[in-house]
């Protein structure tokens, strides 16, 4: 998939509920596109701790490191290209966009200094999301990689990936509030009736919110007048670059009912609003053991020759083991076909269950092989 | 996990819906009037017993003893505001307005504030003219890690924000409830793999900062101890001499073994690193995760309790 399907974009997104391995996935890509001689990054959210210190990422700040040639050669892999590894700070990336739009120094400052923006680290609706296709954006213009993997963060569902500048704009754009913050001047009949309207609405509001959080409320919002076309601007941008044949969407999904059933509500979503959805991959997939029963009395007559005390006991302990092992399978393997049936297509690309999450670069170099056929 | 509220956190995929289920099943069956609330529109934990439409209005009964809630924000929030407006027609004019919509977008947590408010008063409710509350056992269901610590901090977070106003005395009444380790107890689900579990752990550290009462960790889908590792000679002795089937039941069990020992340390770092009693629950192989598999879990919690002393 890597070397037919991926080849040729400039960015992949890979997307996906919480929990299936989006974060290995995007690592494994970036990596499969570094072996094709490309100098890829990919743009990581939260990985795990070993991974991270695997892709040089031990010190913290949000700029591009690369993963050094001498590690890539430890781990005996060959890569051509280059590998680049960054992790999100979402913090870090809206500072900058207000830096950028601020009009004014001292508008930039009141923005930072704001008790509600600096509240906001991330946590309200979609900044998060929003911040990663920021950086995104970060790096198309910086020009320097030729191939850009980004995990998405874990958000309540993973649609709302999509739906984060839509909402950013919205949230900045705040004209309601700002009508009512800003005292009526003149206008016609219908704005001086709409402002009274509001006048009402921000008393009553007042009576739960208390004076101060309204002021503060207001002060935030109004703090961004004057930005809003350069974020509106901007997130037109991403979604324009989004929709782009310059860009690769992929479905991570595991085989349980949850993520699978988010998995194709994601890819209709992405068909219907025309991203470029590449597929589907399916990670951690157990494979099918030989079939047929073990024999009992070949496997306790060698278990025996090699010294286990309870032979009997052992032989059919592993024979249960078998049983289970069969049985994930046959679970997996009909969790493969319904969710084919349900994409009316194949499958971009199948991950086999690996006894431990991968962690290393050793261990993402088998997940990457997985997904270049 | 006698305490009346208990909300389960934990990293998206380790099976919070599954865990929430098996506690709330295994408090009715103790005999306590349970509810299982779910939050941010999931409907995972209710769905596992077949119940289609579990609403935000009443609780629905879910299995004997259980009953399921869905926490809808929009709905709260005017539940919320009639309570504390008292009239109604204030209520339509602020529910109807597009500056209060854009207020509740803009000021961070309100969507968190509302939904904690709405268990908070599920949890303090009391029987008609008796004092005994209406809920023994209010399990809820969190969003993923982030989401769900954040959810936890609102109250925190809105005082902090508004330093007088009933936002910030509802905010105060609720933080009295959900910071009381007497009354409310966290939760921290993993399953035994690297990244699962250090969210845990570090979520233990967010959450104690916030003096949040964490009171249990919860290893899910754990490999069952099968197989010890003076076993592993004969085992792979088996895998190279024997042929077919016989050598991959050697194999399959040298994996185990393999897996038993990888879960070993990531356990041992779920203990020490959230300073927390870990529940233990069993990795379920089967077809489909249904009511049946709900049931084998509650059994799993609630002898794995019994024998925590919880």
């Amino acid at each position: 998939m890597i070397d037919s399907a991926l080849a040729d974009r400039w960015i992949v997104v890979c997307c996906g509920a919480g929990g299936v391995g989006k974060t290995t996935v995007s690592a494994a890509v970036a990596l499969g596109l570094a072996k094709l001689g490309h100098r890829a990054v990919v743009v990581t959210i939260d990985p795990a701790r070993r991974l991270g210190s695997a892709l040089g990422l031990d010190h913290l700040g949000d700029e591009p490191r690369r993963v050094s040639p001498e590690s890539i050669d430890d781990a005996g892999l060959t890569v051509p290209g280059e590998l680049w590894a960054l992790q999100l700070d979402a913090k870090a990336t809206f500072d900058r966009l207000v830096a950028r739009n601020a009009p004014t120094p001292q508008d930039r400052e009141r923005i930072l200094e704001n008790r509600i923006y600096r509240h906001l680290s991330g946590a309200v609706a979609g900044a998060q999301e929003y911040m990663a296709v920021e950086r995104l954006h970060e790096l198309v213009e910086d020009g320097r990689f030729e191939r850009i993997v980004l995990d998405t963060p874990p958000s309540r569902n993973a649609l709302d990936f999509l739906e984060a500048p839509e909402r950013i704009t919205r949230f900045i754009e705040g004209k309601a509030l700002r009508l009512l913050t800003q005292p009526a001047t003149g206008g016609n009949i219908a704005a001086r009736a709409l402002h009274m309207g509001g006048a009402a609405v921000l008393s009553v509001l007042e009576r739960i919110t208390g004076a101060q959080m309204l002021r503060d409320v207001a002060d935030f919002l109004g703090a961004f007048d004057g930005m809003y076309d350069g974020f509106a601007e901007r997130a037109g941008e991403v979604r324009e670059l989004l929709r782009s044949d310059d860009a690769a969407f992929v479905v991570v999904t595991a085989p349980d009912p949850g993520p699978t059933e988010e998995a194709l509500a994601l890819a209709e979503r992405l068909g219907k609003e025309a991203y470029p959805l590449q597929g589907v991959v399916l990670n951690r997939v157990h494979g099918a053991p030989p079939v047929g029963d073990p024999a009992p009395h070949e496997l306790r007559a060698i278990l025996a020759d090699a010294g286990a005390r309870h032979p009997d006991d052992l032989a059919a302990r592993a024979a249960e083991t078998l049983d289970e092992l069969r049985a994930l399978a046959q679970h997996d393997g009909q969790a493969r076909e319904a969710l084919t049936a349900a994409l009316g297509s194949p499958l971009l690309g199948q991950v086999p269950a690996l006894p431990d999450e991968p962690v290393d670069l050793h261990g993402l170099a088998r997940v990457t092989a997985a997904l270049r056929t | 996990m006698q305490r009346r509220l208990c909300f389960v956190l934990g990293k998206g995929g380790v099976g919070k819906s599954a865990v929430s289920a098996a506690l709330g099943l295994a408090a009715a069956r103790a005999g306590r009037r349970a509810l299982l609330c779910e939050v941010a529109g999931s409907d995972r934990a209710s769905a596992l017993f077949g119940a289609g439409d579990v609403d935000h209005e009443r609780p629905v009964e879910l299995a004997p003893g259980l009953f399921g809630i869905a926490i809808d924000v929009d709905h709260s929030t005017e539940r919320y505001l009639a309570s504390q407006l008292r009239v109604r027609p204030l209520v339509e004019l602020l529910v109807h307005s597009k500056a209060f919509h854009h207020f509740t977008a803009a000021a961070p947590g309100l969507a968190e504030l509302v939904t904690l408010g709405a268990i908070w008063s599920l949890a303090v409710e009391l029987r008609p003219g008796g004092e005994r509350p209406v809920w023994d056992f209010v399990v809820v269901d969190c969003p993923a890690t982030g989401h769900g610590v954040a959810l936890l901090e609102t109250a925190s977070n809105i005082r902090a924000l508004a330093a007088q106003g009933p936002i910030s005395e509802q905010s105060e009444r609720i933080e009295q409830v959900i910071k009381h380790p007497a009354a409310t107890g966290v939760a921290l689900v993993a399953r035994p793999d690297e990244l699962p579990v250090s969210e845990a752990v570090d979520a233990a550290a967010a959450l104690r900062r916030r003096d949040l009462p964490v009171a249990l960790a919860v290893m899910n889908a754990m490999t069952p101890q099968r197989f010890r590792d003076d076993e592993a000679g004969a085992l792979t002795a088996a895998s190279l001499g024997a042929g077919g089937a016989s050598a991959a039941a050697a194999a399959a069990a040298l994996a185990h073994l393999e897996r038993q020992a990888v879960e070993a340390v990531h356990l041992e770092h779920l203990e020490h690193g959230t300073g927390l009693p870990v529940l233990q629950l069993p990795l379920l192989v089967r077809q489909e995760f249904d009511l049946d598999a709900v049931q084998d879990l509650a059994d799993a919690a609630a002898s794995g309790l019994r024998s925590l002393g919880q």
